[in-house]
């Protein structure tokens, strides 16, 4: 194994003269940074170093410093002429955005519990999009020596090399970055995918009790009026199915949006590395994408939980809106 | 001889893959025509039109990203 480390220009965009960018390694999976796995399980399997473990530890930093700051503002106004000021204001006024968003399709009823899911994977996915686009990222790593094609490599002094280039098809190298965007990990994305729908599967049956299944196992209607009573049966079938399929479309939509993102990145470096200008609007670009996902991954979890709280087929919340309207 | 040929199917087959994007395109001009008819008609709506209609664009322009990985998957040998 090589200590090295390598000043990839790659994917920061630096293709300036004198470090042209290089096209890096494109893999779906995390590259290892540690050849040998940390530790195996008997079940499960060998665990390996990836390079999204240490981007995971700064988001998660990240996130907990932000709210520690945001809290002490927020105490600091409550105490002395309640006025928020600086990070807790800006944090605030999202949040409310926000809560405004879901109290206008969930209700005042549910609101609360749903605001808490939405708010918070919104703010991590969007921490998790944004922090993969700062400089570093993707471009600073340990050299491995490659097994096919791999690049050829030159000593910058010390323990830095600098990847060229060219690609060579015997002693080449290949770069495993320290950092990787966690959105970029398949295991992330699932991960976050099957916690969002198993929450909206938990405020169903909050809301509706055992009735939440009559959803999915629809018999009741079977011996009274049979042709219809069958169409409900399967329709729940699609139901049970469709819960499934969230899973993968949340975790595939995250997931393609943010690789499709480095790998234009990458290829558009590396053709036009000399032009410096052409990789930023692509990283402008990826500033879009990476908003709108976060917001689309939020928005998808709260309208599920909306839909799983309201009852299938009849909407007997309605009088009591109406009666509370007449109060107002 | 068998390696050149593996290449030119690994390029047909990525040019082929984005042929996905062009329903994604007619999807998201779909989204565009809808919500500017609707702020044409009511330009009070524009706030909560531009929202629907870039959360609509999200998830047709998802297809056309699947199609890209598809292909990238294809031309960079990553599976």
């Amino acid at each position: 194994m090589i200590v090295g480390c390598a000043l990839g220009g790659g994917f920061a965009g630096l293709g300036f003269a004198g470090y042209p960018a290089v096209r890096p390694e494109i893999t779906a999976a995390p590259e290892r940074l540690i050849e040998e796995p940390l530790f195996s399980l008997p079940v499960i399997g060998d665990f390996y170093l990836v390079n999204t473990l240490p981007t995971l530890a700064l988001t998660i930093i990240l996130l907990g410093l932000l709210s520690f700051f945001a809290n002490r503002s927020l105490t600091r106004s409550l105490k002395s002429d309640l006025v928020p000021r600086g990070i807790g204001n800006v944090l605030e006024s999202v949040l409310e955005m926000i809560y405004n968003i879901t109290e206008g399709s969930a209700g005042r009823k549910w609101a609360r519990t749903v605001f808490m899911w939405f708010a918070t994977i919104m703010i991590y996915v969007l921490f998790a999009n944004l922090l993969k686009l700062l400089p570093g990222f993707e471009s600073i790593g340990v050299l491995h020596e490659a097994h096919g094609e791999g690049h050829a490599v030159e000593a910058l002094g010390g323990p830095w090399f600098r990847l060229l280039p060219a690609t060579t098809e015997e002693h080449g190298y290949i770069l495993a970055p320290f950092l990787r965007g966690i959105s970029v990990d398949l295991n992330f994305t699932v991960a976050l995918a099957l916690i969002a729908v198993v929450a909206v599967q938990a405020i169903g049956f909050r809301a509706l009790g055992s009735g939440y299944l009559t959803k999915f196992f629809n018999f009741g209607n079977v011996f009274k009026v049979p042709f219809f009573g069958v169409i409900d049966m399967f329709m729940g079938i699609l139901e049970l199915v469709s819960e499934f399929s969230k899973i993968l479309s949340f975790a595939f939509r995250l997931f393609g949006n943010m690789f499709a993102g480095i790998v234009l990145v990458a290829v558009v470096s590396s053709l036009l590395g000399m032009i410096s200008i052409v990789p930023a609007m692509i990283f402008m670009f990826e500033l879009f994408v990476g908003v709108i996902q976060a917001f689309v991954f939020g928005i998808l979890t709260m309208v599920f939980m909306v839909m799983a709280t309201s009852g299938h087929g009849h909407e007997d919340h309605e009088p009591e809106a109406v009666e509370e309207a007449h109060l107002i | 001889m068998e390696g050149s040929i593996m290449e030119a199917g690994r390029y047909i087959g990525a040019g082929l893959a984005m042929l996905g994007a062009a329903g994604a395109g007619v999807g998201v001009g779909l989204s565009a025509l809808g919500a500017l008819g609707g702020m044409a008609r009511n330009p009070d709506t524009y706030g909560n039109l531009l929202t629907s209609m870039i959360l609509g664009i999200a998830f047709s322009e998802a297809i056309a990203i699947y199609c890209l990985v598809i292909s990238f998957l294809m031309l960079f040998k990553v599976v």
